[in-house]
């Protein structure tokens, strides 16, 4: 049942890689929180230990509704719905995924026996979010499609805790929630300057600075 | 039996190579004598390719020299004999084909010499499979590839040629150099040249010398086989060479590296390897096979996109091994066998199916005079016979069912599919991904011949050489049709020819798998057994033939007598001319977009307009190339820097006589005195 | 071996009398859902039989193979419809291929279909072929993907195996999961090759959709007839394969009567069933332009890709 879930996660890994639509990347982005939020959920359940319920608690409200609200709002206020232009263009995107996935398998591979039973397969899928996220940030033009690449990064890594240690302390994973809130926040305000100061969100324009 | 043969071959080809020059300014005798011992010999081929996969021992002959380390000694074992039969079907196919093809040079080139390289060509590649002592080896495979430099060559007035000659006779000499060395290691090891060493060194090989020696081969013979990034002397060579010898080429030649890699994997090195190494085949096989068919498609040369195939074929032979090599390591040997056996079945099948499209290409060239596909079109009426034959040469490339590429490609598929068997998750995963490259290629190759076959063939003639094309003569269309021939049997038969390979990759494998591999009598393939999967190409054939059947029988029963009208192709109200063609340029338009990363097309369209209004173009200049990747990012910079080293060099080439005389003297000095 | 005859015969019935019903199947429920009557299901039979009386008109400009493609086409898609399990799980001519052959069947028609595009010399057919080369191409990996992620779980490449095996609930996976995402490859495969929207679009032959209508818009009288029913049956085919190896529940594991008439209810309303869902699929999505198919396919061959990375980690 776990790695069903965070096969589910994986799979809106791709959804949002494949997705143009900004708004359907952040719904994309909410969605797999909630997957998020299940499979650690279902990993408190397994194992009784209940600090976990919190985090999976925190994972909802954070970010499945608060930052899908800020980001949807920015999106909103800046208009735009579309990402045209990519680095990296969308077939080629996706095989780059598969191959960051099968790379996340061969990498685990050695360490996946050493694991706890319940959840060590998600060690390798939490890895091979972590790698998609990074990449979607590489490839992706737009502000908020990079936030977003960032956020899935962080899911990642909870699920990779998750995973291998059954979650972090409490504290620990209050910070990073607290962090993830507060980043998301500033990424808001930040997009909002560079549309100020360029007309646009595309963070490719940001190279004329340099000058 | 199998010594009558093997002399009465020698003798056949050393007579066709000596005799053609004894009679100049006779074209006609020189091509008979020279063509018609090439198929005495090609014959004796045959009967010695048979026998000796039917030999329970093999054959050995071995005449010692007065060099050290050279012997002449030859060894004929199943895996020997499969490819003499190969280069011998071929041989004698494109023999029969040369009769007609060369009477096109009488008069233009020196058939004498034309003759003698072409028997020399064939003598040097049976030696090359059959020879049995290292030094003798690299002798004959340096011959074979001199030879056929100078085919290559044959036509040397236009510069086009020359540059693929020089091209070609760097790259193999570059090979040369890998191979050597490659020997060399087992040399050190063994003491001797003499191929038994080779195979049981007095100490085994250290680890190290093993992998440089896996690399070396694979470099050496890959150059020769047109591996990807290897292969970019090949789709310029084997076109520019009078097309029976590029048929020669293309089809077999470059088979001699398969056996070599074969033989130096499987036998020398004693089928012992790390999973990496056929993870490399694999990994070289499926890059080849898609890169080769991804640039065959943009080519409107027709021999060059011939030759472009050959890259592919060769990738989807590797795949072939390199599924077998990577199942010996884990000890799997049923399947390590069936991976080598689809990779034999698919040489033999790709020399049979590509001669015959470079025969069908020379026909077209015979009948045209031109090797652009633009220019031609509508000759299947005019050239029926071409027509169909290379038909069929397209559809076996394409792999559709029934013929014989089908057949081979299956098996490469069964045998990737068969990784779910290995212990290893990511050889699990990528086993299926090299699944989808060949799935890939296969359809690529589809449309690619598609487009050649249907832009040549169909429609309305493109150029006044097409409108007057026609029908070559009796022998080329013989040619042609025996190596047709050959393609359906050999896709209708594999009852026959599997338990043929399987004597040769028992003993490679370790383990005979005749029995596992064909089920109900032999009328199905069934890699395991019947329950996994199976393949029954005289079924499918009978299928095909008995529907067709129907479909027609439907067709009467529902609508009757049929009642034709034959009238224009509609061409929105006004005459259709050759200018609303489809071009082949356009016909691929769709995959160059999409595959621009790899192409990395330019286009440049400019017009003119007309003065009075800019509405009206007066002239457009459409001009469009694609960047050949390899060689721009890996080749050039390598010749810069070889180029700019010269110049730095060429100080020490002042010209003077005396100063040359100087360099001698001070190297004489320094050796006497090293020699202190 | 009577046995086995009759059941290949049958076979070939329904394979014949069904596919013009899932063509009308479809067109009615996109009519009725674009607030239309529409023409009546058997619409089609009734096409197919006028066309078969109409006397066909040949260009001057082709060859043999303009006329001989459309038996070539009807026979392999037939012969690749003999080789799947419809309403009995265990074929007779099962021996003959397996599912790679079923793929290079269908491929040989393709092929001949491309060439008589190009034969009538216009650059309608020309166009058609040149985009169905690249749709196919396209289509084949994510196609062979799936299948090998089906084959995994079945353990075998033969269709008849597979569907028997599941048939009977043996060798089941524990998990759905890699099942259902090479479901999802194949359905969007099937809608790739069947010429469907958002690839291709069945009803007209316009600049924008120009692919298998295009390629076949030379043909008329009998070939056309013959060219639209093939068409027919490849549809079906890809319906049969989705319906019966991936809920081959009702088909009929042992020859008896009451087995095979129940194999047979259950299959029409199977593949009726699918046709509705393709007939849904096609009214909810506008066509892709040409250059955004690739995207598609890219996200069913990925799809299929992760159903075999699945495959592996559920298996631990």
């Amino acid at each position: 049942m776990v790695d069903l879930c965070s096969a589910l996660l994986l799979l809106t890994c791709f959804a949002i890689v494949a997705q143009r639509r900004l708004s359907a990347c952040v719904d994309l982005f909410a969605l797999q929180s909630v997957f998020l939020a299940a499979t650690a959920a279902l990993v408190a359940f397994l194992t009784g230990i209940h600090h976990i319920y919190v985090a999976a608690a925190l994972t909802v409200v954070i970010k499945a509704i608060v930052l899908p609200r800020i980001l949807k709002k920015v999106i909103e206020r800046l208009n735009v719905t579309r990402e045209l232009q990519m680095n990296i263009n969308v077939p080629a995107g996706l095989l780059i995924c598969c191959a960051l996935v099968i790379l996340a398998f061969f990498i685990t591979q050695p360490i996946i026996p050493l694991g706890f039973l319940l959840t060590r397969d998600s060690l390798a899928i939490a890895l091979a979010i972590v790698l998609i996220g990074f990449f979607t940030m590489i490839a992706r033009k737009k502000a908020v499609t990079q936030v977003v690449g960032f956020l899935v990064m962080e899911n990642g890594l909870f699920l990779g805790a998750t995973a291998a240690a059954y979650g972090m302390p409490l504290i620990v994973e209050l910070g990073v929630f607290f962090d993830v809130l507060v980043a998301g926040l500033i990424v808001g305000i930040y997009t909002h300057r560079i549309q100020d100061a360029f007309d646009s969100v595309d963070t490719s324009k940001l190279t004329v600075l340099k000058e | 039996m199998m010594t009558i043969s093997l002399l009465g071959l020698l003798a056949c080809y050393s007579g066709g190579i000596f005799l053609p020059p004894c009679l100049p300014g006779r074209p006609r005798a020189q091509n008979f004598i020279a063509n018609g011992l090439a198929i005495v010999a090609s014959l004796f081929g045959l009967v010695l390719g048979l026998t000796g996969l039917l030999a329970s021992e093999p054959l050995a002959i071995s005449i010692p020299s007065t060099l050290p380390f050279l012997t002449f000694a030859v060894r004929i074992d199943p895996l020997a004999a499969f490819f003499v039969l190969t280069i011998s079907l071929a041989g004698l196919a494109v023999s029969i084909y040369a009769f007609g093809y060369l009477t096109k040079f009488y008069g233009q080139t020196s058939l004498g010499l034309l003759g003698s390289l072409y028997n020399g060509f064939l003598l040097s590649m049976t030696l090359v499979v059959i020879a049995d002592n290292g030094f003798f080896f690299l002798i004959v495979w340096e011959v074979m590839s001199l030879v056929s430099y100078f085919l290559v060559v044959t036509e040397h007035e236009k510069s086009e040629v020359r540059y693929a000659g020089l091209f070609y006779l760097i790259m193999t000499h570059v090979g040369t150099a890998f191979i050597i060395l490659t020997f060399l290691i087992f040399f050190q090891q063994a003491g001797s040249f003499s191929f038994e060493t080779f195979r049981h060194p007095e100490s085994p090989l250290p680890e190290g010398l093993r992998t440089l020696a896996f690399l070396f081969a694979l470099i050496g013979f890959g150059t020769k086989a047109g591996i990807v990034p290897l292969h970019v002397w090949l789709p310029y060579a084997h076109p520019a060479a009078p097309s029976h010898v590029s048929a020669l080429m293309s089809g077999v030649m470059i088979k001699t590296a398969i056996y070599a890699l074969i033989r130096v994997y499987f036998d020398f090195l004693g089928g012992q390897f790390p999973w990496w190494w056929g993870f490399t085949i694999l990994a070289v096989g499926a890059v080849s096979a898609l890169l080769g068919v991804m640039y065959a498609l943009m080519e409107h040369d027709l021999k060059s996109l011939l030759a472009f195939h050959s890259v592919e074929n060769i990738g989807i032979i590797l795949l072939g091994i390199g599924a077998g090599m990577i199942f010996q390591t884990y000890g799997l040997q049923e399947f390590a066998a069936l991976g080598l056996l689809a990779g034999l079945y698919h040489t033999i099948n790709h020399a049979m199916f590509k001669a015959l499209l470079f025969l069908g290409a020379g026909s077209l060239l015979y009948a045209t005079h031109t090797r652009n596909m633009e220019e031609y079109g509508g000759l299947l009426k005019r050239m029926p016979w071409t027509g169909f034959f290379f038909l069929v040469g397209a559809v076996s490339i394409s792999a559709l069912p029934p013929t014989n590429g089908f057949v081979s490609e299956w098996l490469v598929f069964q045998s990737l599919f068969l990784s779910f068997h290995l212990p290893v998750v990511l050889l699990n995963l990528i086993l299926p991904i090299a699944a989808a490259m060949l799935a890939l290629t296969g359809v690529l190759a589809l449309a690619c011949f598609a487009k050649a076959f249907g832009l040549s063939f169909l429609a309305l003639p493109r150029s006044t050489h097409a409108r007057h094309a026609e029908e070559v003569p009796i022998t080329m269309r013989v040619g042609m049709g025996g190596l047709a021939v050959a393609c359906v049997f050999l896709g209708l038969a594999p009852m026959v020819v599997l338990p043929l390979l399987d004597r040769i990759t028992g003993p490679l494998a370790g383990v005979s798998i005749e029995g596992r591999v064909l089920a109900l009598d032999g009328w199905a393939v069934a890699p395991t057994n019947v329950e996994f999967s199976s393949l029954s190409t005289p079924a499918l054939a009978l299928m095909l033939v008995s529907l067709a059947g129907l479909g027609l029988l439907l067709a009467w029963a529902l609508g009757g007598r049929l009642r034709k009208r034959y009238y224009k192709t509609w061409g929105c109200g006004i005459n259709l001319t050759l200018r609303m063609e489809y071009t082949a340029t356009g016909f691929v338009q769709p995959i160059k977009r999409i595959f621009s990363t790899l192409y990395q097309p330019t286009i440049k369209l400019e017009t003119e307009f007309l003065e009075e209004s800019h509405y009206f173009a007066k002239r457009r200049r459409f001009e469009f190339y694609i960047e050949p990747l390899f060689q721009k990012y890996l080749y050039d910079p390598v010749v810069l820097f070889f180029s700019a080293t010269a110049d730095h060099l060429r100080i020490v080439q002042a010209g003077s006589l005396h100063l040359y005389l100087a360099y001698i003297f001070v190297t004489l000095v320094v050796l006497l005195l090293v020699a202190v | 071996m009577v046995q086995a005859l009759i059941i290949v015969l049958a076979q070939t019935i329904v394979l014949l009398a069904v596919s013009p019903f899932i063509v009308g199947l479809i067109r009615k429920v996109k009519a009725r859902l674009q607030c239309r009557r529409g023409a009546s299901v058997l619409q089609p039979y009734a096409d197919l039989a006028k066309l078969f009386r109409k006397e066909p008109v040949v260009s001057t400009t082709t060859s043999w193979i303009f006329v001989a493609t459309p038996y070539i086409l009807f026979a392999s898609t037939l012969a690749a419809g003999l080789l799947v399990p419809v309403f009995v799980s265990q074929v007779p001519l099962s021996f003959a291929g397996n599912i790679i052959a079923l793929v290079y069947l269908l491929a040989l028609g393709t092929f001949f279909l491309i060439l008589a595009g190009l034969d009538a010399g216009s650059a309608f057919g020309g166009m058609g072929s040149s985009r169905e080369a690249i749709v196919a191409s396209l289509t084949e990996p994510a196609m062979i993907m799936s299948i090998f992620a089906i084959a995994l779980t079945a353990g075998s490449t033969n269709l008849s195996t597979i569907v028997h095996k599941t048939a009977l609930m043996e060798g089941i996976v524990t998990d759905p999961s890699p099942h259902l995402m090479a479901l999802a490859a194949l359905f969007i495969v099937t809608l790739a090759e069947t010429s469907r929207v958002p690839v291709d679009n069945p009803a007209t032959h316009l600049e924008l959709t120009m692919i298998h209508e295009a390629m076949v818009l030379e043909y008329s009288g009998r070939y056309l007839a013959l060219v639209e029913w093939a068409a027919g049956i490849k549809l079906l085919v890809f319906l049969t394969l989705i319906a019966n190896v991936f809920a081959p529940w009702g088909i009929a594991t042992s020859i008896t009567p009451v087995a095979i008439s129940l194999g047979l209810a259950v299959y029409v309303v199977k593949v009726a069933g699918l046709a509705v869902l393709i007939g849904v699929v096609e009214s909810m999505f506008a066509k892709l332009r040409l250059f955004r198919v690739p995207e598609l396919l890219g996200v069913a061959f990925v799809l299929a890709l992760l159903a075999l990375v699945f495959f592996y980690i559920l298996r631990g």
